[in-house]
């Protein structure tokens, strides 16, 4: 199930007036586990074991870790839960990706291997409750937190689902603490709640499918039909496109969670402003890089080794990044690419800082204006490498984004109306500005203007309620999952 | 364990906040309030403009229901979509019937129709009966194969819905599913109107900022037009891409056709019985019930030759057994070609003026020769 879906419009309200009516912990938090499970289950139903079991494994591990002053039998059971993990994760995401590489390899061999006639449909945020169950059992490991002794309520922690399908990755020592007794909704988490949910809403169903159905979709399927000026729009709407879907989708996970009481942590943090590519990585997705920051880098000696190491490790950890979004060579360019331009901005780094000349000029505004658009430039590169459907479109559009020209080859029409001399449907220069709206009140902020954080109730429910009312009348009405829910 | 009040856990301290005191449920809902509140303002302000959205995206069921509802007619065409495209009752006005003269008319064709939509148009759209139906029935009205939700959305009242899951058992649950969503969808006018809204956001737009949305103020221009044609004239309101639409031209360039599923899986029996509750019914208002077997093209026939066949013999039987006038509009009793036709089923402009008048001719000559003591 998700959340811009027929079933799901009927499925929370139902959930959630059960979840209230309930007076005592125990039938809460088992009412919620079921829902969570049928959520789970609703498409495809027969992948219901591959939770259950990574929940139990989890569970027993996380019992037997603590219950253990034996290092090796601690160390044993982490194992098991790790490579149970990721051994899932694996199987289901990569053996494709795998398979189709080793047809390659020995076709180019000449040695005759069939190409593959079967698909693996991934289960239901696969990616995303093998992080949570693995960041707990190293957190058991570690001491960090105590084991769980309710198997519901471990299970619960998995599954909870509005973070279910695609984050926040969620660690048990936020969640479960707030699991103790069944949080209480205060009126603020009500009206956030419904913000962010209406709003999350109108920035996937109205912002990102429009963009993509639009504009950003007929581009990339066929960059050679249009020109370079087409090219940069398309680049610069499928940045605003997949920020709306994925902190949309966010935007919801989070609103659905304060209706029950319960806070996840944010995933964004206006990751459009940021003046470097690490600090890019400090706001965008942020569950996923603290999690890949605290259970893969530091553990790997993280920057603690000299330079030559800490690239090493930051190239890893981008790479992994990059296959942890898709199983296919241009997710592992991304994060190559990713990893390299934060070697080389960590290089940087070293060498300028505390310089004192270099020190004072980074400290001005011309120079964060000027690093803004170096990192804007560095990610919407980035952005092309995911998106492009060949090597050669994804080449044509960098090169358009770098300046150099294109004119359409043949007499392919473009298939929408451009608008006097922008070549690009008005909507798209409209939907981009909407979508980066939250950025523009943000930037306000940072250089002193005093935007109010927050509208009196009856004001912000009353815009929640117009924007309701615009995802009913301008959302395609064409069902597009979103785009993190396929990681 | 976890979670349990004498918890060893460590997480227990996290619970202070959660300590305070549970605010009032009043104070707690306000915001929910606030919210419900400002959405039924807000289709308030949806409804008050209704005219506006229901003139840029007309519901055609609905329109012509009540274009038809609107004031007593002479005579009545109803039928799917080959009625709505194919008959024009200003071309049939001025026959003679029964010693008078059928001078006004309304067409209530409507699109996706099979004989249980039409049933119930026929039933809702003449308070005052006509005093001749025409109904224009093809072999895929019949089709149970087929189900047409906007019937339930727009056509059927409670009292319907119950007359179907009795006379219908098989498709209870179809019906009532559709039945329910069209009433719940109508209780919400900004999911209502929203194809409205936006064809009227669209054409406004166009207007201020003249090239900024070409394709959806095209949309929008031609469904006001159709919008006004429906209220205007007597139903007869034809697609423009119907009224010039040449399947002989289309076959000859090898133009790829939609294609036609309509008489896929073929067969009969429920939408029949409401072929027998319209007869009973113009029997009971003392309306004449003729039935007029429209004209398809040879292709269709080709392509479908069991449905046509079971089609035919439903047809004979039911003539048979009501006593019900036939009238059977054969592409060569008309004389219709490919070239009058816009697809497979439908006529285009020239073909709907020739089966008109071909229709008028033969009304004429039916109320003669009753008159004669003859019935053909």
């Amino acid at each position: 199930m998700i959340f811009a879906s027929k079933a799901f419009f009927i499925f929370l309200p139902t959930v959630l007036a059960g979840y209230h009516l309930l007076a005592r912990r125990s039938p809460k938090y088992t009412l919620l586990l079921a829902a969570s499970w049928l959520f789970y289950a609703w498409v495809p139903p027969h992948y219901l074991w591959v939770i259950l079991l990574l929940t139990a494994i989890d569970y027993v591990a996380g019992l037997r870790i603590e219950r253990s002053a034996d290092n090796h039998v601690r160390r044993l059971w982490l194992t098991v839960s790790v490579v149970s993990n990721l051994g899932l994760l694996v199987a289901f995401k990569y053996t494709g990706f795998f398979y189709d590489n080793a047809v390659s390899l020995a076709q180019g061999l000449g040695v005759p291997l069939a190409e593959r006639a079967w698909h693996v449909v991934l289960p239901l945020g696969i990616s995303y409750h093998t992080f949570q169950g693995i960041s707990y059992t190293v957190d058991v490991y570690r001491g960090n937190i105590r084991a769980v002794r309710s198997f519901r309520d471990y299970a619960l922690f998995v599954s909870f689902f509005p973070q279910l399908a695609a984050g926040p990755i969620v660690r048990a020592v936020e969640f479960l603490p707030q699991m103790v007794t069944p949080p209480r909704v205060t009126p603020q988490q009500v009206s956030d709640g419904i913000s962010l949910f209406v709003f999350g809403l109108f920035k996937k169903l109205v912002i990102a499918d429009n963009l993509d159905l639009l504009f950003v979709g007929p581009v990339f399927h066929d960059p050679a039909a249009f020109d370079d000026a087409a090219h940069r729009w398309a680049v610069v709407a499928w940045a605003v496109q997949i920020y709306c879907d994925f902190s949309g989708y966010t935007d919801m996970a989070i609103g659905t969670a304060k209706v029950f009481g319960f806070e996840l942590p944010p995933n964004f943090r206006l990751p459009y402003l940021a003046t470097s590519i690490a600090d890019f990585w400090r706001r965008w997705h942020l569950s996923l890089s603290t999690w890949l920051r605290d259970y893969l880098y530091f553990p790997m000696g993280g920057s603690r080794h000299g330079p030559a190491r800490t690239y090493f490790n930051l190239m890893v950890v981008f790479v992994l990044c990059g296959l942890w979004h898709g199983a296919a060579w241009n997710w592992l360019a991304y994060g190559a690419f990713n990893g390299a331009l934060m070697s080389l901005h960590r290089a940087y780094d070293r060498v300028i800082t505390g310089v004192p000349w270099a020190d004072a000029l980074r400290a001005t505004a011309g120079w964060k204006v000027l690093a803004w658009v170096g990192t804007a430039y560095q990610f919407l590169i980035g952005l092309i490498l995911i998106r492009m459907t060949s090597w050669g479109g994804g080449l044509l559009m960098t090169r358009s984004l770098a300046g150099v020209g294109h004119i359409p080859e043949g007499d392919a029409s473009p298939g929408f109306a451009v608008w006097g001399q922008l070549g690009v449907p008005p909507a798209v220069p409209l939907l981009i500005a909407f979508g980066l709206s939250g950025h523009v009140v943000g930037l306000l902020r940072n250089v002193g203007v005093p935007v109010p954080h927050r509208l009196p109730d009856p004001l912000r429910m009353a815009a929640a309620a117009v924007a309701a009312g615009l995802v009913l009348v301008f959302s395609p009405g064409v069902a597009k999952t979103f785009i993190y829910i396929q990681f | 364990m976890f979670g349990r009040p004498r918890s060893r856990s460590p997480t227990r301290p996290a619970m202070t906040a959660t300590a305070t005191p549970e605010p009032p449920p009043r104070g707690r809902l306000r915001p929910a309030a606030w919210f419900l509140a400002a959405l039924v303002l807000v289709d308030c302000g949806v409804v008050l403009c209704r005219d506006t959205w229901e003139r840029h995206s007309p519901d055609d069921y609905a329109e012509k229901l009540a274009g038809c509802r609107s004031r007593p007619h002479d005579f009545v065409l109803a039928g799917g979509s080959p009625v709505a495209e194919g008959l024009d009752p200003d071309v049939v006005a001025g026959v003679r019937w029964r010693g008078g003269e059928l001078s006004d008319g309304y067409a209530i064709g409507l699109s996706g129709a099979t004989t249980t939509e039409t049933y119930y148009a026929v039933v809702h759209g003449c308070p005052v009966p006509p005093r001749l139906l025409v109904y224009g029935i093809t072999a895929s009205d019949l089709n149970d194969a087929r189900q047409e939700p906007h019937g339930p959305y727009s056509l059927m009242t409670i009292a319907d819905w119950v007359e179907w899951v009795r006379t219908k058992p098989e498709s209870a649950e179809w019906v009532t599913r559709h039945f329910v969503q069209g009433r719940l969808a109508k209780c919400w006018a900004a999911f209502r109107y929203r194809h409205g809204i936006r064809m009227w956001a669209a054409e406004t737009a166009d207007r201020w900022l003249p090239g900024c949305c070409p394709e959806a103020a095209k949309e929008a221009g031609e469904l006001l037009r159709y919008s006004e044609t429906l209220r205007a004239g007597h139903g007869y309101a034809p697609a423009e891409g119907f009224v010039t639409g040449n399947y002989d031209e289309a076959k000859a360039t090898e133009r790829k056709l939609p294609p036609f599923g309509f008489l896929d899986k073929y067969r009969t029996g429920s939408h029949l019985k409401y072929l027998h509750k319209l007869a009973d019914w113009a029997a009971a208002a003392g309306t004449d019930l003729v039935l007029l077997d429209m004209p398809v093209t040879a292709d269709l026939e080709a392509k479908f030759p069991a449905a046509v066949a079971e089609y035919e013999r439903r047809l004979a039987e039911f003539k048979a057994g009501r006593k019900v006038t036939v009238l059977c509009a054969t592409r060569g009793a008309v004389g219709l070609g490919d070239r009058d036709f816009a697809d497979l089923i439908h006529l285009n402009g020239g073909g709907a003026r020739k089966l008109s008048a071909w229709l008028r001719d033969r009304l004429a000559e039916t109320d003669r020769r009753r008159g004669e003591g003859d019935r053909p």
